[in-house]
């Protein structure tokens, strides 16, 4: 008698069996649905796959260090030899398990992250996580996932920017951030290192602002959806990698500009996408939109053009200088709905809009992000007095109510186009 | 020509500033050797007390000289003699505008070395806290009508009161730094002393003593210490609205990172959370343009002279100056 060996699912696998059709469903339509793709975005492909479908780790035996969002200081982080990683999620089946966790209401995003420390289930698993006391939800997160066994330190951050207070404040943060991570890795930060770092990441910036000079073309070589995918890599890729990736898709993309390759049609409206960020592998929205026939030419998000917009700029190369510079990047230039005014954010779109011949901007609100949720009505006034037309959509991260999404955005898409013929 | 302005925009601004200050000190201090001359209305610190040696004198002196005469001489020859002056010395003015103080002014040079020099030092520079930065704002300008006034007085019983001392017939040369240091770097240090001949003269000169302790040690400590107290700022900013050379900004351009203010050497603000002037050459402004060299933004901060852009900030010119336009290597190994 033969005997078919079975074998009990268990949780974790069954976590990441969902996770790898979340994620390969996603990375599928990127590369199959649209027309001339791009040889070199397989690096991107291929390294998401391999990271959320085959499991596999990218930071054997580094220590890793956890951020909860985008205002800890990568530069200090790769000064003191640690890999950056950043842990918000965008994974339906995470958000599951973070249901049963945080209320009913709060945003999915936080949710998922939360989940995905509950289910204690990484693939590079994080020795330390720094928390900046962002939005309410993610500043409750950080002492959530302290219970569960996680080393969690809380990074003071202001709700204003404007003030001088809030500025000191931040700076003596990050400071204080430097401080316990230098005794947690147990390395002294020096002026050479973290000028190297400084450096190091400005050059990556420097390739994605070389990227997106590419993106104001009037035919448009690169999806927004590949853009997002190369940002979202950034949250946990090798730094030397991702940046060898991106100047070999530089010299594809300055190719493709020259041969004139399109990766849309000629007629399709460029967006400008802003709102709670896109992260892998929910970009339900902006598939919907580029499937819709519109392009994302640009975008104001912190999982996107936030992270790589803002330069550490230094006057003096002492360390008291980097690290007061470093500081003010991650909260002057900052967008982020959860400071007081938001006119910053406001002139960044139109800016925006009229750098990258933008036709309408598409605003994505997560349900339950209540500060994205309550600015929504300043931008859209703004907007308007602009004579920027606007969509906003409220999402989540269910695979639910596609038909519902797609129908509203296709209807605003051929709106624009309309309005594009009148004014011909 | 787009080509040139890409390279002039993609320029190290400190060094080039660096050298032209250079320039500018040999000329304004010891352009005298050379025959040098750019005449006694100057809006800089180019100093009277720096005998022939000098290649120019500073507007100040001749102002306050030329204030103290009697009442009535103004009505006549004197009247015009002083408007022809003031006029010469705002012509010079509109010429560079306030770059005067930030490419030019000897003092100013001479503060950028000590902060050079503290920079090597790896010493931290010093900020004022912003309600201090305001209250110490029109302190140029109580020092400018002072400087204004005391001469007149001297010459006049105003509203009937005595006349002063002629001992202050120069009263901000006297406690201004530069009587010291300037003829210093020619070898005269005879400046360097305290008059005991009258009350006045002692007074005088004793502050002028301070003062110049002071400057030596406040800019060693703060970034153009001595600038946020200059009288000729105040007086160059009266008539700076016109000028030639400008400072614009567009401010739908701006982020509010606030790079620009943290480069400022003058800590304006205004630099940085101004989004609605244009013209951004504010009281304390130098016109050094840092900020335009420290602004990532395309085109939101220029240099302009008679209306065309000369310098602007680009994001290419800003990677250059930071040095991350290659690929840097962690010193670590991995």
């Amino acid at each position: 008698m033969s005997s078919i060996e079975r074998t009990i699912e268990t949780p974790k696998d069954k976590q990441n069996r969902h996770k790898a059709m979340e994620a390969i469903k996603v990375i599928n339509s990127i590369k199959d649905d649209f027309k001339s793709p791009i040889q070199s975005m397989n690096y991107f492909y291929d390294l998401f796959e391999k990271v959320y479908c085959k499991n596999e780790p990218l930071h054997s035996g580094k220590t890793k260090i956890g951020t909860m969002c985008i205002q800890i200081p990568s530069e200090i982080i790769y000064a003191l030899d640690g890999v950056p990683i950043r842990l918000c999620n965008g994974f339906y089946t995470d958000d599951e398990i973070g249901s049963d966790l945080l209320p009913q209401k709060a945003c999915p995003l936080v949710k998922a992250t939360v989940g995905h420390f509950a289910s204690n289930n990484f693939i590079d698993k994080p020795d330390i996580v720094f928390s900046p006391t962002t939005c309410d939800q993610k500043t409750k997160a950080g002492t959530i996932i302290r219970n569960y066994g996680f080393k969690v330190i809380d990074v003071d951050f202001p709700r204003t920017k404007e003030s001088e207070g809030s500025r000191e404040y931040w700076r003596k943060s990050i400071k204080q951030f430097a401080v316990e991570l230098s005794k947690f890795k147990n390395k002294k930060l020096t002026k050479s290192n973290l000028e190297a770092s400084i450096k190091k990441i400005g050059y990556a910036q420097s390739l994605y602002h070389k990227l997106s000079e590419y993106r104001k073309e009037e035919i448009l070589p690169i999806l927004g959806l590949d853009m997002f995918l190369i940002t979202n890599a950034f949250f946990f890729d090798k730094i030397d990698s991702w940046t060898e990736a991106m100047e070999i898709l530089l010299k594809e993309m300055k190719i493709r500009v020259d041969k004139k390759t399109n990766v849309a049609g000629k007629r399709s409206p460029r967006i400008v996408f802003t709102g709670s960020p896109p992260i892998f592998p929910n970009y339900k929205i902006p598939l919907i939109i580029e499937q819709s026939d519109a392009l994302i030419v640009a975008d104001e998000t912190c999982s996107s053009n936030r992270m790589f917009n803002d330069m550490v700029a230094v006057d003096e190369w002492n360390l008291y200088d980097m690290i007061d510079s470093i500081s003010d990047k991650y909260l002057k230039a900052c967008t982020c709905p959860i400071f007081t005014t938001n006119d910053d954010r406001i002139r960044r779109i139109i800016d925006l809009v009229k750098n990258y011949k933008a036709d309408a901007v598409i605003y994505q609100a997560f349900a339950g992000c209540t500060v994205y949720e309550m600015e929504q009505r300043s931008v859209l006034e703004a907007m308007e007095k602009a004579g920027i037309p606007i969509l906003y959509i409220e999402s989540d991260y269910s695979p639910s109510q596609q038909g519902q999404l797609s129908t509203r955005i296709e209807a605003f898409v051929e709106s624009i186009k309309n309005r594009r013929r009148r004014k011909k | 020509m787009s080509n040139l302005k890409r390279k002039i925009n993609n320029m190290n601004l400190v060094r080039f500033r660096f050298w032209f200050q250079i320039v500018a000190f040999l000329l304004i201090v010891y352009g005298g050797y050379i025959g040098f001359d750019l005449g006694n209305k100057l809006p800089t610190f180019a100093c009277v007390y720096n005998g022939d040696f000098t290649g120019g004198k500073c507007y100040l002196g001749m102002l306050q000289h030329d204030l103290k005469h009697p009442w009535e001489t103004f009505l006549g020859f004197a009247g015009y003699a002083f408007l022809i002056s003031l006029g010469i010395f705002i012509g010079w003015l509109w010429l560079l505008n306030k770059a005067w103080c930030g490419y030019v002014c000897p003092l100013g040079t001479m503060q950028d070395w000590i902060t050079a020099f503290r920079t090597k030092l790896k010493i931290r520079f010093s900020q004022y806290d912003w309600s201090s930065r305001a209250k110490i704002k029109p302190i140029k300008w109580i020092l400018l009508i002072l400087l204004l006034i005391i001469p007149v007085m001297i010459a006049n019983s105003v509203f009937g009161l005595p006349k002063l001392p002629n001992g202050l017939s120069m009263p901000f040369c006297d406690i201004c730094p530069g009587r010291m240091l300037i003829p210093a770097f020619t070898g005269d240090f005879g400046q360097f002393y305290i008059d005991f001949s009258s009350k006045t003269d002692l007074v005088m000169t004793t502050l002028g003593m301070i003062i110049v302790g002071l400057f030596l040690i406040g800019s060693f400590i703060k970034k153009r210490f001595f600038c946020y107290f200059c009288p000729m700022a105040a007086l160059q900013y009266t008539f700076s609205k016109p000028a030639l050379l400008k400072l614009y900004k567009d401010g739908s351009k701006c982020t509010k990172c606030g790079d620009c203010y943290r480069a400022c050497d003058m800590d304006i603000l205004e630099i940085a959370d101004d989004v609605t002037s244009k013209n951004l050459v504010t009281e304390d402004c130098t016109l050094c343009l840092k900020c335009v060299a420290a602004c990532p933004e395309e085109g939101c901060l220029e240099a302009n002279f008679a209306g065309k852009t000369i310098f602007e900030s680009t994001k290419e010119g800003f990677i250059i100056r930071m040095a991350m336009d290659k690929k840097g290597e962690l010193n670590e190994q991995h």
